[in-house]
């Protein structure tokens, strides 16, 4: 529901008059309709700087004809929705306030430029129904993305009329030269400040591994004080001959090679055939696994049918 | 044990589809009663001696060159209904049954089995017929159809004006009969009775025609003989449809020259009545038997004689003349007629091929190749590497000599299509298929024969090997054979070349020159050059499915890929350097490339720029020179040391001291630039820029260890993600050498990913291993060949793959065992434990183990999460859909193949579009984006800060400063998403990273509970949030439509 009343707001025709307005939409759902004679009053608004009394009583005089002239039974939602609109349609007034010098002067030029944008805007629709291709197939249906076209043409006759008021409320955005803080010039910066030279990048380094070192002796010290306070000396319990290999603390060896690794492997599988198997229980419990992996896979199969039927992809065609 | 499961699962699901597709014959009977009712009433209201002249179809009857066609009408002897209604063997979703109308004696002459006179009032006596249904008010209408694609043998298809939703689309086919009608003498095969086939004034005979009469004469009676082979043995009749779902499937088998649903059957009684399956087997069991003898059995050189009723036996004779005149036998239990008589030797062998490789799946697949056998559809796009249909519509050269003589002119056409592309090509082609379907929907006889040439005729080549078909020069036959050089200068015309080669050898040739990166239109330009110079069409005639994608790879004019070769030796160079370094306290002990332009496999491999040398030739600097150049990673090994510090931050850093020290060194001692920051070395080589990588080894070996025995070792993260992706590297990179047209397809698939706004959903990697499981488990088709093909199969990989229920497992050096398998599994149930709970909980929603990666753990762990895997299959399957009917239909504008790449904007909820001038490599863009639609809610100016290409005025700067003034890898995209990232939580980026100017962005669904408080809040939110959305981009941003607000459910 926002949804449409949001779409159609850029949609609306500044000078024409209410009920020729409603004439053209009136095809469309009942919400748009609302929403449009909610948003002729919005660009009121945003000249007058937003009284909320007066469009809300305008608002339930135009439904009324609308439902008259139109025959459109109404629902309840329609009352919630009244509710709801007051609200929002206070805040967008406001936002729109905030920008108001910005948007006359941009007005202007766009109305300049009006003669060419409605031609590239031809273009532009030859392009999008070509594309409405894909689209089409994502809705499923060709008979859909007719109507969709339909629709948008119709959109698209009326966006023209309305370019001026559509324009009218568009934020500027700076190109954003002046300041860094944010956009392109930051990112450029940015890009520039990270490249200070090997030399310098080298000394940061220095000093973070120097703080680093400090840092660490500093832990191991407090450590040994901590240990020497109560007059204890901490044990650590270490595995084995975990301190030949690499772990943790084992410096000594270091890296192993990835061959040598490798090689490990696989005389560790070579080996394997062997010992596996050799004994009457290994092999007995080889097979009660195999069964019980067996068994435990063919349940999944069934309860995947049971969830493949639910879905019906039993279906060649 | 392994297969008693294996059949057991599959068996669970081939009953639930036989369930599935069995149609209820009990409501189905009425049904049929009441349609055969009102269609005799019809017939019973015809006059009786009714004259019949041509005028009923006048166009008809000249086509097919009868004469003296007239007669006055009888009733027919009888009705009788046939085919699989009978025998209980349909299928849905095919619900025509078949009704025979036995022809009566009275209305034929003796002789009328000459010159089409059968034929021609045959079609007449269905005329009337039609002109009576039409009146008849239980009948809604009436549509012509041929038998078999045989366009002088119409039928009648009646629609019942009586609807019943069980069955959509119930017909009933009126099939006239002709039992008994002619002189079975007259029409054995070695006699003609067409006059005007003659070769030299010598009347030829007519076998094909011949047999296309006593087809008719013995229809009721083998129907009968089906029917007794089929009641009281339900297995059979399983086994019957589950063959013809499986033949449906793919439309290369079951066309008019090869396989129908008839056929199966009697091939089905054959093996019956031969004892070669009995009743103790299930459907499944049959399914496979028949399959087996359908690729493999002896019997097929012999030919198949159904046992015959009478006492005649076939004579050896007659068997002799039956093999020579037909590719394949099928006598029927008359003896008289060959019941195969359209299957030709390519649709034989290609069913063939077929019925092994099913063979092949069962074996091999998952519950048997369940879904590759019956679910999976497999039609010519797919199927075939290069496909080309002709448009030979109003080409009176395919009717010259009349449409129908022993043959159809279109069968003769046919013919001729693949013998001149079977000599053209050779042995590039593994197969050529050519086929051409005549009959369309709204055809009527009385428009006669010559409007049947508007469907296209479709040729479909299955490319032998990239190696042969790539080859350039073809050598023909020895100067010296006088004759066969002279044939194949007649064949080849101007193309064809007398040569000397290194050998010594003088012979004639064919070259076919072009570029290193066009190769894959070498075929195209053959097929073209042969059916223009024998057949005389224009090129607008052929449409040749070949290059069609290659526009989305194209950069600034041409394939990047061409410039590869450059690139590898820069590397090359480099590795060499970085191993030659002395002076460091460890040396490198290996360099591997990661980035996926050094596998070929990157849609757009960087260009070399003039500056990122070690000597800039000041004479390269005229042109536009682009301001930023991607890097390539490249990681290295050093020695090992146990030096090392213990915590990742200081291993980090000490590993860019490393790097540090190396870049000082190359930049010192040999002279090569090179550029840092905190994080990244990047190095100058050649035009391209190198980002070095260290992987520490002591990380590495803990990976292979399995982390999960001792949780205090600890592996960082950053070297496990070094080691995967240069494993995944090696890999891809011998998999591209193994499969030549891997590398393209993967580059297709990157960009259609990246194309619609999925880069950050489906990693480059994870792209790579989808394509590569197309080309390492092809089955149940073989390995694709071409770049359309392979992207097809890349899309319906992905949009029909059950990625809910199954891992998928890309076996790329086939090192898998079962071992590997079931921990695979295990890691996937694991992931999909939540499932039971909640749908929405679930990990890696598309599991992609690779042999580095058995838990899915690299590229798709967490994203695509469930929504963006869900609109991926669905964006993959209308793309696939559309790529399939663009191969098969007749449009070929650039337009449409454009919109497989042109993504729809209005699916996002909001969309920021950027400013086209300001993104790095504006080349890459593939289509500017507009937008019509939503509300405009801020437009930015573009920044003067930044531009890709470098103005001219800093050309004339020193080296040093030109140097410094090309930026590495900087993308204000990237820039603009990370912030996204980082302070919009609530909204969701759809970006391409190749080079796209606009981003998607959707909400990202909120809690409900947490909706009730913040409602207001929330409410205002969407235009504010969009605007500082833009602040953010200020000087990239151009414009930010919103679409949807936040939806709250």
């Amino acid at each position: 529901m926002k949804e449409t009343r949001k779409l159609k707001k850029t949609n609306l025709p500044e000078g024409e008059t209410d009920g020729k307005r409603v004439g053209k939409q009136i095809q469309r759902k009942k919400k748009v309709q609302v929403s449009n004679v909610e948003l002729n009053e919005q660009s009121q608004d945003t000249q007058q700087a937003n009284s909320s009394e007066k469009p809300k009583r305008k608002k339930v005089e135009l439904k009324k004809k609308i439902q008259k002239s139109k025959e459109i039974n109404s629902s309840p939602v329609d009352g919630k929705l009244n509710g709801k609109m007051k609200k929002r349609k206070e805040k967008v007034g406001n936002v729109d306030i905030s920008e108001p010098n910005l948007e006359a002067i941009s007005t202007k030029i766009v109305k300049g430029k009006k003669g060419k944008m409605s031609k590239t805007k031809k273009k532009r629709k030859a392009e999008e129904i070509s594309s409405a291709k894909v689209e089409a197939d994502h809705l499923k249906g060709e008979r859909k993305s007719k109507k969709s076209n339909k629709k948008r043409k119709m959109d698209m006759t009326s966006t023209k009329e309305n370019k001026i008021e559509e324009e009218e409320d568009v934020y500027q955005i700076s190109s954003g030269d002046e300041d860094c803080t944010w956009g392109m010039k930051k990112w450029v910066t940015d890009y520039y400040e990270g490249r200070p030279g090997l030399d310098e990048l080298q000394k940061r380094i220095d000093d973070f591994m120097t703080a680093h070192d400090e840092r660490l002796e500093q832990e191991k010290q407090d450590k040994e004080a901590k240990a020497a306070e109560g007059g204890w000396t901490v044990v650590v319990h270490h595995k084995g001959r975990k301190k030949t290999t690499e772990t943790e603390s084992g410096t000594a060896v270091g890296s192993f090679s990835q061959a040598a690794l490798e090689d490990k492997i696989s005389k560790k599988k070579q080996s394997e055939p062997v010992a596996h198997g050799f004994y009457r229980f290994q092999r007995r419990e080889a097979q009660l696994n195999e069964i019980l992996s067996l068994q435990s896979k063919f349940e999944q199969d069934k309860k995947r049918i049971q969830q493949l039927r639910a879905a019906r992809r039993f279906k060649p065609f | 044990m392994e297969a008693d499961t294996k059949t057991d699962s599959r068996t669970l699901k081939v009953n639930d589809l036989l369930k599935d597709v069995r149609l209820d014959y009990d409501s189905l009977s009425k049904l049929v009663g009441d349609a055969v009712s009102s269609i005799k009433e019809a017939i019973d209201g015809i006059p009786e001696d009714f004259k019949v002249t041509s005028e009923l179809a006048p166009n008809f009857v000249k086509d097919i060159g009868a004469d003296k066609v007239d007669f006055s009408f009888k009733k027919p002897n009888g009705f009788s209904l046939c085919g699989s209604y009978s025998i209980c063997g349909m299928a849905k979703p095919d619900t025509c049954v078949d009704l025979l109308v036995h022809l009566p004696k009275e209305c034929f002459y003796e002789k009328d089995y000459m010159n089409h006179r059968y034929h021609a009032k045959r079609c007449l006596y269905l005329c009337v017929i039609e002109k009576h249904l039409l009146s008849s008010s239980s009948i809604e209408k009436v549509v012509w159809s041929t038998l078999q694609n045989e366009a002088r043998k119409p039928v009648l298809v009646v629609f019942p004006a009586k609807k019943v939703d069980q069955f959509p689309g119930f017909s009933i086919r009126i099939i006239p009969s002709a039992t008994s009608l002619f002189s079975v003498a007259k029409l054995s095969m070695s006699r003609n009775n067409v006059r005007s086939v003659t070769a030299d004034g010598v009347p030829e005979p007519t076998p094909t025609y011949n047999s296309s009469i006593l087809e008719d004469m013995f229809l009721e009676e083998n129907s009968e003989l089906l029917k007794k082979t089929f009641s009281e043995w339900k297995e059979l009749g399983d086994a019957l449809i589950l063959l013809k779902i499986w033949a449906r499937q793919r439309s290369s088998i079951y066309v008019h020259d090869c396989l129908n649903g008839f056929l199966i059957s009697v091939i089905l009684s054959y093996l019956a009545t031969h004892a070669k399956i009995n009743k103790a087997l299930n459907a499944l069991d049959i399914f496979r038997v028949t399959l087996d003898f359908i690729a493999t059995s002896k019997l097929w050189e012999r030919g198949l004689y159904l046992p015959p009723q009478s006492e005649i036996r076939v004579s050896k004779e007659e068997k002799m003349q039956f093999r020579e005149l037909f590719p394949v036998v099928i006598c029927d239990s008359s003896t008289f007629v060959n019941l195969a008589f359209r299957m030709t030797s390519v649709g034989f062998q290609e069913l063939q091929d077929e019925a092994s490789l099913m063979l092949k799946c069962m074996e091999k697949l998952r519950d048997g190749g369940f879904e590759e056998i019956f679910m999976t559809k497999i039609d010519y796009p797919v199927k075939y590497d290069h496909c080309i249909r002709l448009q030979l519509k109003g080409k009176t050269a395919v009717s010259m000599s009349g449409f129908c003589l022993d043959k159809e002119c279109w069968r003769l056409y046919e013919q001729k299509v693949h013998s001149l592309l079977l000599e053209g090509l050779g042995d590039r082609a593994k197969s050529i298929r050519v086929v051409w379907r005549n009959t369309n929907q709204d055809w009527h006889v009385e428009s006669g024969l010559s409007v049947l040439d508007r469907e296209p005729l479709f040729i479909g080549i299955s490319v032998s090997s990239t190696e042969k078909a790539y080859r350039t020069v073809d050598i023909g036959p020895d100067a010296e054979n006088k004759i066969e050089a002279l044939r194949f200068r007649k064949f080849w015309g101007e193309k064809s070349d007398l040569r000397r080669f290194k050998d010594g050898r003088i012979a004639e040739s064919t070259v076919w020159e072009t570029q290193q990166w066009t190769k894959h239109l070498i075929m195209k330009q053959i097929v073209e050059y042969i059916l223009k110079r024998h057949l005389s069409l224009s090129s607008d005639d052929i449409v040749q499915l070949v290059d069609q994608l290659d526009f989305s790879l194209d950069y600034g004019g041409k394939d990047p890929i061409s410039l590869s070769g450059n690139l590898l030796q820069a590397y090359e160079v480099l590795s060499k350097c970085l191993r030659e370094i002395e002076g460091i306290p460890l040396k490198v002990s290996s360099v591997q490339p990661l980035d996926s332009a050094l596998r070929f496999t990157s849609v757009f491999p960087p260009e070399p720029h003039p500056v990122a040398c070690e000597k800039i030739d000041s004479r390269r600097l005229q042109k536009l020179l682009p301001s930023c150049i991607p890097a390539m990673e490249v990681m290295i090994q050093l020695e090992g040391s146990g030096n090392w510090p213990m915590d990742d931050l200081a291993v980090e850093k000490t590993k860019s001291a490393f790097l540090l020290k190396i870049a000082e060194s190359l930049q010192n001692v040999k002279g090569i630039p090179c550029t840092a920051t905190e994080d990244n070395v990047d190095v100058f080589m050649g035009g391209y820029a190198f980002r070095l990588r260290i992987l520490h080894e002591r990380g590495l070996s803990l990976v292979k260890r399995e982390i999960g025995v001792d949780p205090v070792k600890h592996v960082s993260s950053t070297d496990k993600m070094l080691f995967i992706r240069s494993q995944h590297a090696s890999m891809i990179n011998g998999l591209q050498g193994r499969f030549p047209i891997y590398a393209p397809v993967a580059r297709l698939a990157k960009r259609w990913v990246s194309a619609h706004l999925f880069s950050g959903c489906l990693a480059e990697e994870a792209i790579e291993l989808l394509v590569a499981h197309v080309f390492l488990t092809p089955l149940p088709l073989g390995v694709p060949c071409s770049r359309i093909n392979g992207f097809l199969r890349f899309l319906r990989l992905l949009a029909d793959y059950d990625w809910m229920f199954y891992p998928l497992i890309v076996d790329i050096n086939n090192d898998f065992g079962r071992n590997d398998e079931k921990e695979i599994n295990d890691n996937f149930m694991s992931s999909r434990k939540g499932y039971e709970e909640d749908r929405q909980n679930i990990s890696s929603a598309m599991f992609l183990a690779a042999p580095y990666d058995k838990a899915s753990e690299a590229w798709t762990a967490t994203s695509p999460n469930l929504l963006e895997q869900k609109r991926l299959v669905a964006y993959a399957r209308s793309s696939a859909n559309v790529l399939s009917k663009l191969v098969l239909q007749e449009h070929n504008d650039s337009v449409r193949w454009e919109c497989l790449f042109r993504t729809p904007l209005h699916n996002y909820d909001a969309v920021i579009l950027l400013h086209r001038d300001k993104l790095p490599y504006p080349r890459r863009l593939l289509f500017p984006s507009e937008l019509n639609q939503g509300k405009h809610v801020a437009r930015g100016k573009a920044s003067r800060l930044f531009n890709p290409f470098m103005p001219p005025g800093d050309l004339k700067r020193s080296h040093e400063e030109l140097k410094n003034k090309l930026m590495v890898d900087f993308e204000p995209t990237k820039c603009l998403l990370s912030g996204l990232q980082e302070e919009f939580g609530t909204l969701k980026p759809w970006y391409d990273h190749i080079g796209g100017d606009a981003i998607g962005l959707t909400w990202n669904k909120h809690n409900s509970k947490k909706r009730e408080r913040d409602e207001e809040e929330e409410e205002s939110n969407p235009m504010e949030m969009l605007k500082a959305v833009g602040e953010m981009g200020k000087g990239l941003v151009r414009d930010i439509y919103l679409l949807k607000p936040p939806r709250f459910v």
